[in-house]
């Protein structure tokens, strides 16, 4: 197998590999802002279920929870595992992701002065004005370094769908290595996931330009 | 001051053109004396491959490999190590020394013996076989036209489908590469897959043990299984394949077969 044939067949994994990772993004990002807000609230209830989903999101594998997520439907209620692997494996990597970008947010909320509060007050906005207008942008441009950096952790992360058995590029790859006996396929797996990083990054370093207006 | 500074020089020079030659000399008789007085033996298993190796019920590894294994190093006086390889890096975790062979029903293919693999001679006559429902209709490999089908990568299961085999493996609807049989069966047992392309001993094993599966019995082409060591261990090798002989003269062999009755059928060495 030329380099050539070994590229363009893990290249067809990679489809697979950006679906997980922009459905992940799409589903995770809107997803952590709310177990932030939630982590936030005044009800201790409230507060206290988000704080708790956190912990065990954080603080077990995401291996595991692909497992459980993939299989205990079936292992516990007899329910079919889904032949489409893609399902399982972005809601275990959304919930996964949303407890990261949950603590991220809350981190970049706290972070705002009492002052911004008290002005838009005395502007005479309301709460929920305040938060949208003036502390949520602000809040956006702070956490944007964290952000990438987790981001660019879940390019990378992808490759752990192979647990479920789903096909991305890492998953051929190995197959490849493996009918080859070869170790080519993880150089071009390496050089994969480096150039997706490139791009997230760079564009990650434009989005944090365009919004450096709301740097304080 | 030049001079001193030459003469420092050439002292580094020197001393470095001694010691890498030193090292040199050093590791070449490390290498020497490992393989004559060798004191342990590691030997690499796929932990999820029953009965050949697993985890026993007492929690260490156990099988038919295992155990033979067990009884050469007991033979040579060698202390016994098992270390359970990733089995689609088996071969990368020979090569950095994790294990001194894999030894564990794996499949002697040419692409070993192409990329310099000392192989011992075939133990064990293989076949491939398609596991699937007891409830499910299938009956041939042709009524599994358009299904899907889970197989272990890095077995030759899925040598197969990807080289001789690719002409049926083009007939099913998906083929789904897991990273262990556990994990194959498991998606057969939530209908994520219709059958599982397996090796015999393997199937056998799990049908017994478990309700509501049974073997399409077909016949996949013959394969062996053998032990590969490293490039430059053919010593070892024939050590271990001498004392091997051994047990099976003294009779250590036969008393392990005995246990393993589902699989005696197909070894090759027994008398």
């Amino acid at each position: 197998m030329t380099l050539m044939t070994m590229a363009l067949k893990m290249a067809s994994g990679l489809e697979k590999t950006c679906a997980i990772f922009f459905l992940t993004l799409l589903f995770a990002l809107p997803l952590g802002m709310v177990v932030a807000l939630m982590r936030g609230s005044k009800y201790k209830v409230i507060s206290g279920a988000a704080s708790f989903i956190i912990s065990v999101l954080r603080g077990t594998p995401l291996m595991l929870q692909l497992i459980a997520v993939t299989y205990g439907p079936y292992y516990l209620f007899g329910i079919s595992v889904s032949r489409n692997k893609l399902i399982p494996v972005v809601v275990a990597f959304s919930i996964n992701y949303a407890a990261y970008f949950a603590e991220i947010y809350r981190s970049g909320i706290e972070s705002m002065p009492v002052g911004q509060y008290e002005a838009a007050q005395v502007l005479g906005y309301s709460r929920v004005q305040t938060f949208f207008k003036i502390i949520f942008p602000q809040v956006i441009r702070r956490i944007l370094p964290s952000m990438t950096n987790e981001i660019v952790t879940l390019v990378k992360d992808t490759s752990m769908a192979f647990t479920v058995s789903y096909q991305e590029m890492f998953t051929i790859g190995k197959q490849i290595a493996n009918s080859e006996t070869s170790f080519i396929p993880f150089v071009v797996a390496g050089v994969f996931y480096y150039v997706f990083n490139a791009a997230v990054s760079f564009i990650m370093r434009r989005v944090e330009k365009a919004m450096s207006y709301y740097k304080i | 001051m030049k001079k001193i500074t030459a003469l420092v020089l050439a002292l580094i020079i020197a001393a470095l053109t001694l010691g890498l030659a030193g090292c040199g000399a050093k590791t070449d008789d490390t290498a020497n004396e490992t393989e004559a007085e060798r004191t342990s033996f590691t030997m690499g298993i796929d932990p999820e491959y029953p009965p050949f190796s697993y985890l026993g019920d007492d929690g260490e590894y156990t099988g038919f490999d295992v155990e033979v294994c067990k009884a050469v190093c007991d033979y040579l006086g060698w202390e016994f190590k098992v270390f359970a390889v990733n089995w689609d890096e088996k071969l990368v975790q020979l090569d950095s020394e994790e294990c001194d062979c894999v030894w564990s029903g794996m499949t002697i293919l040419d692409s070993m013996k192409d990329a310099g693999y000392i192989i011992s001679r075939p133990y064990f006559d293989n076949e491939q076989v398609l596991l699937v429902k007891d409830d499910s209709e299938y009956k041939s490999s042709a009524d599994l036209a358009g299904k899907d089908v889970a197989v272990q990568l890095g077995t030759s299961g899925e040598a197969l489908l990807s080289g001789d085999l690719s002409d049926l493996a083009k007939t099913f609807g998906n083929i789904v590469t897991a990273n262990s049989f556990t994990s194959c069966f498991t998606e057969l047992a939530g209908n994520a897959v219709d059958a599982v392309f397996v090796d015999a001993p393997v199937a056998q094993d799990y049908v017994a043990n478990n309700e509501g599966f049974r073997i399409i019995d077909e016949d996949f082409g013959a394969e062996q299984y053998g032990i590969a060591f490293r490039s430059g261990d053919a010593d070892l090798c024939a050590r271990v394949e001498a004392a091997i002989d051994a047990i099976i003269e003294n009779g250590t062999y036969a008393a392990i077969v005995e246990k393993y009755p589902d699989i005696a059928g197909n070894l090759l060495l027994t008398k």
